[in-house]
């Protein structure tokens, strides 16, 4: 069966436009988290959000398109495009039928369906736009990266709440690994900066609030409260070994393992004993034939909810035994916020970085320990350390649960060379 | 130019079959009364009830009618639900009773994906005008949750106890048949021993109409006369129908149905699936991804297209769908084509969206199982483009040993199902 490795990364975070300024501003416990400026969020409890910064839609899609299409999808086909560059792929030189598309989001065009549902009432059903049916869907961006690079391969979205961006690579790497595809561009994005969603996890008492919005995110923290709400997209060119090879591509690092699995339990709170993600993580390093004390990074789901971090901290106690107190596990989401069906594509990304430099971003806002999460979260200063595998988790609303295992990737060649 | 990538064949050792089904249709509240409703040329489509219609284009929509939710889900859950899990609880409840499966005996090997293409639009609008009108504070803790196009496999796995592999594939009107397409692989690679999956959808709202009618997918010539409305193939078809639906298949892993002596329907066989990379919206020159994704199917089938005894196919009812799909099957089977019987079924219960992969591969599962077709609805006038065999006089008896589902969504997705008779 082939091997699948990650051979381009290209990320939209509030820490950066592209990968190695998200990565940069990671390891220098950097926070992207400001006062909400994408609409008057005056009559909100606590405004506060990880919004991108200074990115410029129009330097990525053309202007005729760029006004009939969703925020969340241009942001997707500037993450893909910068993957795609990132892994020097020609995708029009590739056989028709080996690239393929899987950009998973959780809710879809939220930008469009909230402007046009004001002109549906304000001005009447015939001012609804003619492309909003067709951009407001999940799927839609996927179909785009396609006709944008010309991607006749596989082709669909997945949507799994807060765990989309997981089941979103772990499905695209089973489809090379099956032979379906040779390349697939897989990963999630979201744009959920609108007044009614904004409103609903507000209402839902999920949302994070502090008085400086860069400290609002604090996951695994006792202080914690909340998750931000963020903006994002994260694609990964995932290529089949042996492609990648042939074409002497940069390696960041193998993708080994993946599995998805269903808590069956509550619609919004995941089951206290964190049984679900454990299962998620036991199936994807049985997958990957990775034993649990290889493991030294995960970049964990960790979204700064009590329960959330309790109830992962849990589950890799129960899964990793001994081993758990000799890992690291970050939450990135302390620095870039909640993504949504972005997070598990952008922090999958994180994790094939941390294989590739050996280095494990913080968990920043870490100040008061918490006896309930009593695991080394790296707080506040990134760390060099080995990392032969890392994993990276996500959970998501419906019970959802994801994970994915990372493999350090040795150039032999390289050594040889140098030897 | 480049030989197109060769792909896989059959690398995979474990097959699967389908055991179970359940359906939710415009046609019927279940799957023999849908199957006995559809057999019979029965129309769904009905002026709108769902939501005031009065000044949009469209009128009319295929609507499951009389169909009461607390038979499957008790008052307080079901109220934290949108309809389009109502309708994936209802279809998958019926599905797993159909197939005698216990699930709790094998809940951590029994996965659950339901393809929704949009999700829960009820929901969603109630809330904007909720927003709107009363501010941000009264906004619904249950908006989120009940929107999100992955809550109906989310509750359906809730709600049934099955917790393995779980997400919703979503491919716009092709979300169904890839959360079939998937459900196979998963089995396949050995990461679950069943999997319940299929389609739901329910967007017959202000928003849905709208929205589809303003970009001219939607029937709007028939308002005064609903059951004619819906008319793939014939030459006076002036668009779509919406519908609304669910239907849910019990796909389980050969060796797992024979040891728990399971009722085989069907051996599902393969799956294909392509990208346009055209456009969003129109289908590609002669719809040629639509062939890629068939000829993907049957080259993982191993058997050739004239081993196709029966196709239902996506048969919208748009002008350019039906066209560009017939080509499609033009290519694909050659001079053959004429001699498949294809039948659509969106001409009984309307467009269902990211239901209908779903149900239409349940359609084709019970035409193997009783070897008997489906008529295309409507189908009066000739049109010199769709020039095969679309059944248009009746129900048929017919010997089926493959058959095949084909389904293509906005955004240029095309997935094909091909499913085998079971002879035991």
């Amino acid at each position: 069966m082939p091997r699948v490795v990650v051979t381009g990364l290209g990320l939209l975070t509030p820490l950066g436009n592209d990968a190695p300024t998200t990565w940069d501003g990671l390891i220098a416990g950097r926070s992207g988290i400001t006062r909400l400026t994408s609409f008057d969020a005056s009559a909100y409890d606590c405004p506060i959000a990880g919004e991108l910064h200074d990115w410029d839609p129009t330097a990525w899609v053309e202007p005729k398109l760029l006004r009939r299409i969703d925020r969340s999808s241009a942001m997707a086909m500037a993450a893909a495009r910068l993957a795609v560059t990132d892994a020097a792929l020609d995708v029009r030189a590739e056989p028709p039928g080996a690239v393929g598309v899987l950009l998973g989001t959780g809710i879809g065009g939220a930008h469009l369906i909230v402007e046009n549902q004001q002109l549906l009432d304000d001005k009447g059903p015939r001012r609804v736009s003619p492309f909003l049916i067709a951009h407001m869907l999940p799927d839609t961006a996927s179909g785009l990266v396609a006709i944008a690079l010309g991607a006749d391969g596989a082709n669909f979205a997945i949507t799994a709440a807060c765990s989309t961006g997981g089941a979103a690579i772990g499905e695209a790497a089973e489809l090379i690994a099956r032979g379906d595809a040779q390349v697939m561009l897989a990963g999630g994005f979201e744009a959920p900066l609108r007044p009614v969603y904004y409103a609903g996890f507000q209402a839902m008492r999920a949302l994070a609030e502090h008085p400086d919005p860069a400290q609002a995110s604090r996951p695994f923290d006792r202080d914690r409260n909340g998750f931000v709400l963020s903006e994002g997209a994260g694609v990964l060119v995932l290529e089949a070994l042996e492609h990648a090879q042939a074409r002497g591509a940069h390696i960041y690092a193998e993708c080994s393992g993946s599995a998805t699995t269903n808590d069956a339990f509550d619609m919004v709170a995941a089951a206290e004993d964190g049984r679900g993600i454990q299962r998620a993580m036991e199936r994807a390093l049985a997958r990957a034939a990775v034993a649990p004390d290889t493991v030294d990074y995960i970049n964990a789901h960790g979204t700064g909810t009590p329960l959330n971090d309790r109830v992962e901290t849990r589950a890799i106690r129960a899964l990793f035994g001994a081993h758990a107190d000799r890992l690291l596990v970050s939450s990135t989401k302390s620095a870039l916020g909640h993504m949504m069906g972005a997070a598990g594509a952008v922090e999958a990304a994180i994790a094939a970085l941390a294989c590739h430099y050996q280095l494990v971003p913080p968990t920043i806002n870490y100040a008061t320990p918490d006896p309930d999460c009593d695991l080394d979260y790296v707080p506040n200063t990134a760390r060099r350390a080995t990392v032969r595998h890392a994993m990276s988790t996500s959970v998501g609303l419906g019970g959802h649960n994801s994970a994915l295992v990372f493999a350090r990737w040795e150039d032999h060649s390289r050594l040889e060379d140098n030897s | 130019m480049t030989a197109a990538y060769a792909g896989a064949t059959s690398n995979h050792a474990r097959r699967v079959v389908v055991t179970g089904i359940g359906m939710v249709t415009a046609v019927g509240i279940g799957r023999e009364q849908t199957w006995s409703a559809l057999l019979a040329g029965a129309n769904g489509i009905r002026p709108i009830t769902l939501c005031d219609p009065t000044d949009l284009d469209s009128t009319i929509a295929g609507e499951v009618p009389d169909f009461n939710v607390l038979q499957y889900v008790d008052r307080k859950d079901a109220r934290r639900m949108d309809r389009f899990v109502h309708l994936a609880i209802a279809a998958s409840g019926e599905a797993i009773a159909h197939a005698g499966l216990d699930i709790p005996a094998h809940r951590d090997e029994i996965g659950v994906m339901i393809g929704a293409g949009i999700g829960g639009l009820t929901t969603l609008e109630e809330q904007f005008h909720v927003l709107f009108e009363k501010g941000p504070g009264r906004v619904s803790p249950f908006l989120v949750p009940m929107f999100i196009p992955d809550m109906a496999a989310g509750q359906v796995s809730i709600q049934f106890g099955a917790r393995g592999p779980n997400y919703n594939p979503v491919s716009a009107c092709a979300s169904g048949a890839d959360a079939l397409g998937t459900a196979l692989e998963v089995i396949r690679r050995g990461d679950a021993v069943a999997m319940l999956a299929g389609g739901a959808e329910s967007c017959v709202t202000r928003m849905g109409i709208a929205s589809f009618a303003s970009s001219r997918a939607l029937s709007t010539k028939r308002n005064h006369d609903p059951e004619h409305a819906s008319r793939p193939y014939d030459l006076e078809r002036d668009g779509f129908v919406l519908g609304e639906g669910a239907a849910t298949l019990v796909l389980e892993e050969l060796e797992f149905a024979r040891a728990r002596g399971a009722h085989i329907l069907a051996e599902f066989v393969s799956y294909g699936q392509s990208a346009d990379a055209f456009h969003v919206t129109q289908p590609s020159e002669h719809g040629e991804g639509a062939a890629r994704a068939m000829q993907i199917a049957l080259r993982k089938a191993g058997i050739p297209a004239s081993d196709i005894d029966y196709i239902n196919p996506h048969g919208t009812s748009t002008p350019l769908n039906d066209k560009f799909e017939t080509m499609s099957i033009k290519t694909v089977f050659g001079e053959a084509a004429r001699a498949i019987p294809i039948s659509s079924t969106k001409s009984m219960v309307g467009h269902t969206l990211g239901a209908c992969g779903g149900i239409e591969a349940a359609v084709t599962v019970l035409s193997i199982r009783d070897q008997r077709i489906h008529q295309t609805r409507n189908l009066l006038v000739p049109d010199p483009d769709c020039d095969l065999d679309y059944v248009p006089e009746g129900p048929r008896d017919l010997a089926i040993d493959w058959a095949m589902s084909n389904s293509l969504g906005f955004g240029g997705h095309n997935s094909s199902l091909v499913f085998r008779r079971w002879d035991g």
